[in-house]
């Protein structure tokens, strides 16, 4: 054993711990869920139209609510302006919130009576228990994840690429999607896959603003309150399973994406 | 022709102050400023990726002051190139002419034609993250001068790279000045201003501070500052004086200077080039002008040959040629003559 033995070991155990923490529910959800309980909650029609609402709702969400929180995250990396500080903390806010607290002050804002709610009702739309609604809710408290990353990515862009494709006749515009988006592509994905995960597996804010239709997370919340453990098992398994499979495939086409240099790999080369 | 007109800019706690230059067309300015001078500054206020608080800045009679940065046409090849690494080498080069409505077949043309006056037509197709320093420079000029600027703004451009291909960017850059391309490079070595300049500037503390051809800055350094940048390392706080028609310095009552005919003041500092000092085993056959016995103290070997410290009563930096000082070796603790012409004693009024 070396010098360091006894910290490494001790290291060593307390990760164990940590990851034996963080594994074993989720083992146990999986081991004690029978074969044939996990096939048969698949075919249940309810169960597939909720997964499937959870997966397109909270992607939808994440790709509308990014055509504004890019730019914005471009903005919050490159400029300073006044109180910069104060909204940053405000894109923090939702992840300090609880979530059934974020969920009270968005139905304030998108039921009938408030500015949201009115505006899409003049249209005939009805946010509440509405698949618009749970979108809003996802997007509230998942946003951070993905402005935060970009945010973070565009700052690893060294300015003055930027600065040298303005010096070379390109608009501010062609700057941005020719440098500065492709540059900070990995950290905008890997933002898009968290603000995703994060969406799909709302549960607080959610269910204030819409318990049907029921969203993955609702429906699991439901089975367990309704008809107990066993029931809800099957369908967690599932949408976990579910999750897995979405994330790996996300990851991987962000991977095979385009080439990005950040700022130190860019100095190293 | 490019005029600054009293430009001044505050960036955080740092101030251009003041700046006035007028570069004529065709000319290679090189200005001179240690880190943190202010020189990429002003490099970035001519190209227009900064606004100055106050001042003109006139192109070919035009005032450019408030011109975008789009429309300036002035060319930037940043120190470290800032070749676009999502680019391959001929997507960089097509970049600025890519977005207007020329035809790809001319877009092609123009790249090929532009990479074979750099020299890079076999890297075209390359990635630019496995270029070297060499490579990255010529593809970021090619990308530059594809657009025909009316001027070329260089910064640092010998920076990054090795020592053995300066000669080959020194050549590159005096064939485009050659060719009637009006430059700006700014650097920290004085070396590149000797070898290249047909103006300098020195920049200190956002001020321009002496401006004038190379030999005007070098021979005639306005102050100690520039005279150290311009590679001046001996410097003696003397006392002038005219004795029987004859001016002299007096250095701490140890060593009379001899000096040419001139105006002087009553005090100062005498600076001498290390390169305007002989060294000999001998004493000189001829009157030199100035010749003193001292002893070698340190031999040092330096960028161009060696760099010799002698004691003279006081010390005295001689560099000498590889070449030299192979055919005069000299050797640590050797008695040694030194010699210089009355010519080359340079006086400052002042001590700073």
């Amino acid at each position: 054993m070396n010098r360091n033995g006894p910290f490494n070991w001790i290291l060593l155990i307390l990760s164990s711990l940590v990851l034996l923490f963080l594994v074993a529910p989720l083992l146990g959800l999986f081991l004690k869920t029978g074969v044939g309980e996990f096939f048969e909650t698949a075919k249940d029609k309810e169960v597939q139209a909720s997964i499937w609402l959870t997966v397109w709702v909270a992607f939808t969400a994440t790709f509308f609510f990014a055509v504004g929180a890019i730019p914005f995250a471009w903005l919050l990396a490159r400029k300073t302006f006044p109180l910069k500080s104060v909204v940053q903390g405000i894109i923090d806010l939702p992840v300090v919130l609880p979530h059934t607290a974020a969920g009270i002050a968005l139905l304030g804002f998108i039921s009938r009576d408030g500015l949201l709610g009115k505006a899409a009702a003049s249209i005939g739309l009805n946010l509440v228990n509405n698949p618009a609604g749970i979108a809003i809710a996802m997007a509230f408290v998942s946003l951070p994840f993905l402005i935060n990353s970009a945010r973070d990515g565009f700052t690893n862009v060294p300015e003055r690429l930027e600065k040298a494709a303005l010096n070379l006749g390109a608009s501010r515009s062609r700057v941005f999607f020719t440098i500065s988006l492709p540059l900070a592509w990995r950290s905008i994905i890997t933002g898009f896959v968290m603000m995703f995960a994060r969406g799909m597996s709302e549960f607080g804010a959610v269910v204030i603003i819409a318990y049907h239709p029921m969203v993955a997370p609702v429906l699991i919340y439901d089975r367990f309150s309704s008809f107990g453990l066993k029931y809800a098992r099957p369908a967690a398994v599932l949408f976990i399973f579910v999750a897995l499979v979405v994330f790996t495939i996300l990851r991987l086409l962000s991977d095979t994406g385009k080439t990005v240099v950040t700022k130190n790999e860019y100095a190293d080369s | 022709m490019l005029i600054l007109k009293n430009i001044s800019k505050k960036l955080g706690q740092f101030l251009l102050n003041d700046i006035n230059l007028e570069i004529s067309d065709g000319t290679y300015y090189v200005l001179l400023g240690r880190s943190g001078s202010g020189k990429t500054q002003l490099l970035e206020l001519i190209a227009g990726l900064n606004q100055p608080d106050s001042g003109e800045l006139w192109l070919d009679n035009e005032n450019i002051t408030r011109k975008r940065i789009q429309q300036r046409n002035i060319g930037l090849v940043f120190q470290d190139y800032a070749i676009f690494p999502n680019m391959n080498v001929f997507e960089n080069i097509a970049y600025s002419i890519s977005s207007s409505k020329i035809d790809r077949n001319q877009v092609k043309e123009r790249v090929t034609k532009a990479a074979s006056d750099f020299n890079i037509s076999h890297l075209l197709g390359r990635d630019t993250k496995h270029l070297s320093g060499g490579e990255l420079q010529r593809v970021a000029l090619a990308r530059t001068l594809i657009k025909s600027p009316r001027l070329l703004l260089l910064d640092e451009p010998m920076a990054s790279i090795d020592a053995s291909l300066k000669d080959d960017i020194k050549r590159l850059l005096r064939r485009l000045n050659k060719q009637g391309l009006t430059i700006i490079h700014v650097t920290h070595d004085y070396r590149e201003a000797v070898s290249l300049a047909s103006r300098v500037g020195v920049i200190h503390n956002g001020r321009i501070i002496q401006e004038g051809s190379p030999d005007d800055v070098f021979r005639k350094p306005v102050n100690k500052f520039v005279a150290r940048y311009s590679g001046i390392r001996n410097f003696f706080r003397v006392g002038f004086k005219n004795e029987n028609g004859k001016w002299c310095a007096v250095s701490n009552e140890k060593i009379i200077f001899n000096l040419s005919e001139s105006s002087y003041p009553e005090e100062g500092l005498l600076l001498l080039r290390s390169d305007d000092i002989k060294i000999s085993c001998e004493m000189p056959s001829f009157n030199p002008g100035n010749c003193y016995k001292g002893i070698v103290k340190e031999v040092l070997p330096s960028e161009y040959g060696v760099e010799i410290t002698v004691d003279a009563g006081v010390i005295f930096y001689v560099d000498l040629s590889s070449d030299t000082y192979k055919q005069q070796p000299v050797v640590e603790s050797s008695e040694v003559w030194l010699s210089f012409p009355e010519e080359a004693g340079i006086a400052l009024q002042g001590v700073n």
